[in-house]
C-alpha cells in the first residue's frame, strides 16, 4: 500500500459510488443461494453503505428500487428459526437473464438490418437489439421508414392488449376508458382503435393526443372480436374528407394543367369530370368535411377553384374574405 | 483496506489505457462537438437529446446490456464500442472502470467482472457476473416486433422467410407480443422500388417534381443519396443538377421519372453529403419566421419541423421554422387559415390576407 492512485480508489473508500454498490449488491444476491438481510449485506459489503443504520437503509432501499427499474425483482423472505421475523433478500437470476434465444448468424443479421432500415426514434429497439446480442449497423443501401415509437404511452397500451385489460385515460377532457381491440401506426401518428365505454361504440384515439397517463385495467376483462379490421377502422385522410356533416357531398374543383396529375393521384382518375380546353381538368372532390376540403383545396393555392355547386363556391369565397380581412 | 490491494492489477491496465486514449478522445470530441448543431438543425426528426451527467442506476442499467454484448465478442475496439453504444470515450472508460472493481467479496481477481481495456481494445473474455443478457422489457419486445413488421413491408427488406424464423423464437418468449394486433402502415409510393432499383444500380433519373414552394411542375435530374420515409411520407435525398445541391425530395410529388442511361459514382454523391445535407432539409436560403398557431391549425405544429415551439396559457403554440419561400409560407397560412398568424418577420404578418385577396379575384 505505497503508493496510492489517487482519484477514485481512495474517494470510494470513504464515499462508495452509488453504480458500483449497486453492482457489487446485485453480483452478491445473484450468487448466493441463501437469502441475505441487510444485516449481513452491510457486513458483506463493508464499507459500502453507510455506517449509521437509517442512512444504511434509506440506501439500501433506493438500490433495491433503482434495481428493480431495471427489471431485476429481489425478492424478499421473512424469515423464522432464531432470525424470526427479519426480512432477507434475494436474486433468482432465471428472473431477469435472458434465455438464450439460439439465434442463428443469419436471423440476428436480419434482425440488425431491421432495425437499421426503420428508425424507432426510441431508445427500445436499440436496447432490445443489444439484448439479443445483436448491433447497429449502417446499411449503405436502401429505403429506411420512420415509425415513430417514442411515445411513452405505447409500452403500456401494448402490454395491456395482450392482456386484454381494459385502458383508462384523458382524452379531449374526458375521461374515456377502452377496451382496445389495435394499433395501428400511419403517417407519424399511432392510432388506437377500442370500444369506448363513455360513447358505447368502437372509436379511434390518436396516442399523443392522450392528455394523462394511461391507466391499466383487470386483465381479461373484454374478448377480443373477431371481425374488427383495425387497418380500415381508422379513417384515411381520403374518406375524412367524405365523412362529415356538410350539405354538399361533393364539389368541382377546376385544377391547373400543371397539377392536374395531383388530383388524379389524390382521388383517382375517375374522379375526373373533364378536361378544359387549356388543359385543366375540373374533378368532383368530396367535401362533407368542410374543414379538411379546404386543406386539400388551399394547398393549391391559386392554382384550384371551385366552380360548384354555388354554395361551396360561397364557402370559399368566405373562407378567403375571412382572412383577407384580418391584416 | 484488503479490497484495494487486490484490485490493483486490473485497475492499473485500465489506468495506462485511459491515458493514452484520453488525449485522442479529447481531441475528437471537440471536433466532433463543434459540427453537431448544424447537422441537428437540418434534419427534421427529434435529435437524440444531449445527456447530462448519468444517474447511478442508468449507468448500471448500461452496463448490464453492454457487459453481455462484450462477452458474446471477447475483444472490440474501444472506439466501435463507443460508437456502438452512443457514448464518449470518456464515458464508456469510466464505466469499464468502475465495472473492473465490482463483484462479490472478497474482490480477488477472480470475483470480480473480468473486463478490461487493452491497447484501445475492450476484453472481456471470461464471464463471471452479468454475462447474460437482460430479459426484454415489454416495450422493448413490441419495439422488436414494430420494427420488424415495418422492415418487412419495405422493399429490397431482408429475407421475409428469415425475419419470419427469428420472430418465432421471440414468441417463444412473448406470444402476446409477436401476435400483437399492431399495424404499421406505410405509405403506399408507386415509384419507391424504381427508386430502389435506381439507387443500388447507381442510375441517374430525370424526374418531373411538383414544387410546393412554387407550385409548379419542373424537370430534374437527379442522383440518389437516399431514400427515407419522415412524418408519413417518403423522400428521397438526391443530387440534383438544378440546385446543384444535395436535397430531399417528396417521393409523391415525383410525378414521373426516367433512367438517363447515366451512371454516376455512389461515393462522390455521399461525401458531399456531410456539407451539403447540413444546410437544410429544403435547400438553402431558410428563413426562419415564427408563427402563433391554435384549433384548427395547430396540426402546423406537427407537421413540420420546426425550431423552437412554446405553449401559451391561451392554449395558442408559438412555433418557429424554416421556410422554403415566401409561397411555401403563403399556402401554409392559406390553409391554417384564421387560426394561424405571423409574429415576425414584420414583412409577412399580411402574407396571409394578400394571398386570399389574389385567390379570392379568381371568384369574382
Amino acid at each position: 500500500m505505497t503508493k496510492k492512485p489517487k482519484a477514485a480508489s481512495v474517494k470510494s473508500k470513504s464515499k462508495i459510488n452509488a453504480a458500483e454498490r449497486m453492482l457489487n449488491l446485485l453480483a452478491l444476491l445473484s450468487v448466493r443461494s441463501q437469502p441475505l438481510t441487510l444485516k449481513q449485506i452491510r457486513a458483506e459489503l463493508l464499507n459500502q453503505y453507510s455506517e449509521d443504520g437509517d442512512a444504511a437503509r434509506a440506501q439500501f432501499e433506493r438500490d433495491k428500487s433503482d434495481l428493480r427499474n431495471l427489471g431485476i425483482p429481489i425478492d424478499m423472505i421473512t424469515l423464522g428459526g432464531a432470525q424470526a421475523g427479519e426480512t432477507a433478500y434475494r436474486v433468482n437470476r432465471n428472473n431477469y437473464e435472458l434465455t438464450d434465444m439460439g439465434f442463428t448468424d443469419d436471423e440476428l443479421q436480419a434482425l440488425q438490418i431491421a432495425a437499421a432500415t426503420v428508425r424507432l426514434g426510441a431508445q427500445e429497439g436499440e436496447q432490445a437489439l443489444w439484448k439479443l446480442g445483436a448491433e447497429r449497423v449502417n446499411p449503405k443501401l436502401g429505403p429506411r421508414a420512420s415509425i415513430g415509437f417514442a411515445d411513452p404511452h405505447l409500452g403500456t397500451i401494448l402490454h395491456a392488449i395482450g392482456k386484454r385489460a381494459p385502458l383508462t385515460f384523458l382524452y379531449k377532457g374526458e375521461t374515456r376508458s377502452v377496451d382496445t381491440y389495435g394499433m395501428l401506426a400511419r403517417k407519424g401518428f399511432w392510432y388506437l382503435v377500442g370500444f369506448d365505454h363513455l360513447r358505447k361504440a368502437q372509436r379511434v384515439f390518436r396516442v399523443d393526443r392522450i392528455e394523462s397517463s394511461v391507466s391499466v385495467g383487470k386483465a381479461k376483462s373484454y374478448d377480443m372480436p373477431k371481425n374488427v379490421d383495425i387497418v380500415k377502422s381508422v379513417p384515411t385522410e381520403r374518406q375524412m374528407m367524405a365523412a362529415g356533416d356538410y350539405e354538399h357531398s361533393t364539389a368541382q374543383v377546376r385544377v391547373h394543367a400543371s397539377l392536374a396529375r395531383i388530383g388524379a393521384r389524390d382521388f383517382g382518375a375517375a374522379a375526373a369530370v373533364r378536361e378544359e380546353a387549356d388543359g385543366a381538368v375540373v374533378f368532383e372532390i368530396p367535401c362533407s368535411n368542410g374543414y379538411a376540403f379546404r386543406l386539400w383545396l388551399f394547398a393549391m393555392m391559386d392554382k384550384a377553384e371551385v366552380v360548384g355547386p354555388p354554395d361551396v363556391r360561397e364557402l370559399v369565397v368566405r373562407w378567403l374574405d375571412e382572412i383577407a380581412e384580418r391584416a | 483496506m484488503a479490497k484495494k490491494t487486490v484490485k490493483k492489477p486490473a485497475k492499473k491496465t485500465i489506468k495506462a489505457a485511459v491515458k493514452k486514449t484520453a488525449k485522442k478522445t479529447a481531441k475528437k470530441a471537440v471536433k466532433t462537438s463543434a459540427k453537431k448543431p448544424a447537422k441537428q438543425a437540418a434534419r427534421p426528426v427529434r435529435a437524440t437529446k444531449r445527456r447530462g451527467p448519468r444517474s447511478a442506476s442508468e449507468r448500471v442499467a448500461g452496463l448490464l446490456v453492454l457487459l453481455p454484448w462484450l462477452i458474446k465478442r471477447k475483444r472490440v475496439r474501444l472506439s466501435d464500442v463507443a460508437k456502438q453504444f452512443r457514448m464518449s470515450e470518456e464515458e464508456l472508460i469510466a464505466d469499464l472502470q468502475m465495472a473492473a472493481v465490482c463483484g462479490v467479496p472478497p474482490y480477488t481477481p477472480d470475483a470480480l467482472i473480468d473486463v478490461f481495456i487493452d491497447e484501445g481494445w475492450v476484453v472481456a473474455e471470461i464471464p463471471t457476473f452479468f454475462s447474460r443478457p437482460l430479459q426484454l422489457t415489454s416495450a422493448e419486445m413490441y419495439a422488436v416486433v414494430a420494427m420488424v413488421r415495418a422492415a418487412q413491408k419495405l422493399p429490397g427488406a431482408p429475407s421475409r422467410s428469415v425475419l419470419a424464423t427469428a420472430v418465432a423464437k421471440l414468441a417463444r418468449l412473448a406470444p402476446e407480443a409477436t401476435d400483437a394486433p399492431m399495424h404499421i402502415d406505410l405509405p403506399d409510393e408507386p415509384h419507391l422500388e424504381e427508386l430502389r432499383s435506381a439507387e443500388s444500380e447507381s442510375a441517374e433519373l430525370r424526374i418531373e417534381y411538383f414544387n410546393p414552394a412554387r407550385s409548379e411542375v419542373a424537370q430534374r435530374t437527379i442522383r440518389v443519396v437516399r431514400i427515407f420515409s419522415e412524418h408519413g411520407h417518403w423522400y428521397v435525398m438526391a443530387d440534383d443538377d438544378k440546385s446543384g445541391a444535395i436535397r430531399n425530395f417528396r417521393v409523391d410529388r415525383i410525378e414521373s421519372l426516367v433512367r438517363t442511361g447515366k451512371i454516376y459514382n455512389q461515393a462522390d454523391v455521399a461525401s458531399r453529403l456531410d456539407d451539403d445535407a447540413e444546410r437544410g432539409w429544403f435547400g438553402d436560403n431558410l428563413e426562419l419566421v415564427s408563427l402563433r398557431v391554435r384549433g384548427d391549425a395547430a396540426w402546423i405544429a406537427e407537421a413540420y419541423p420546426t425550431v423552437s415551439q412554446s405553449s401559451n396559457k391561451d392554449g395558442s403554440i408559438d412555433v418557429s421554422l424554416r421556410i422554403t419561400s415566401e409561397h411555401w409560407l403563403a399556402r401554409l397560412l392559406l390553409r391554417g387559415g384564421r387560426n394561424v398568424e405571423v409574429l415576425s418577420p414584420e414583412k409577412y404578418v399580411s402574407l396571409a390576407a394578400r394571398t386570399a385577396r389574389a385567390i379570392r379575384a379568381k371568384y369574382n
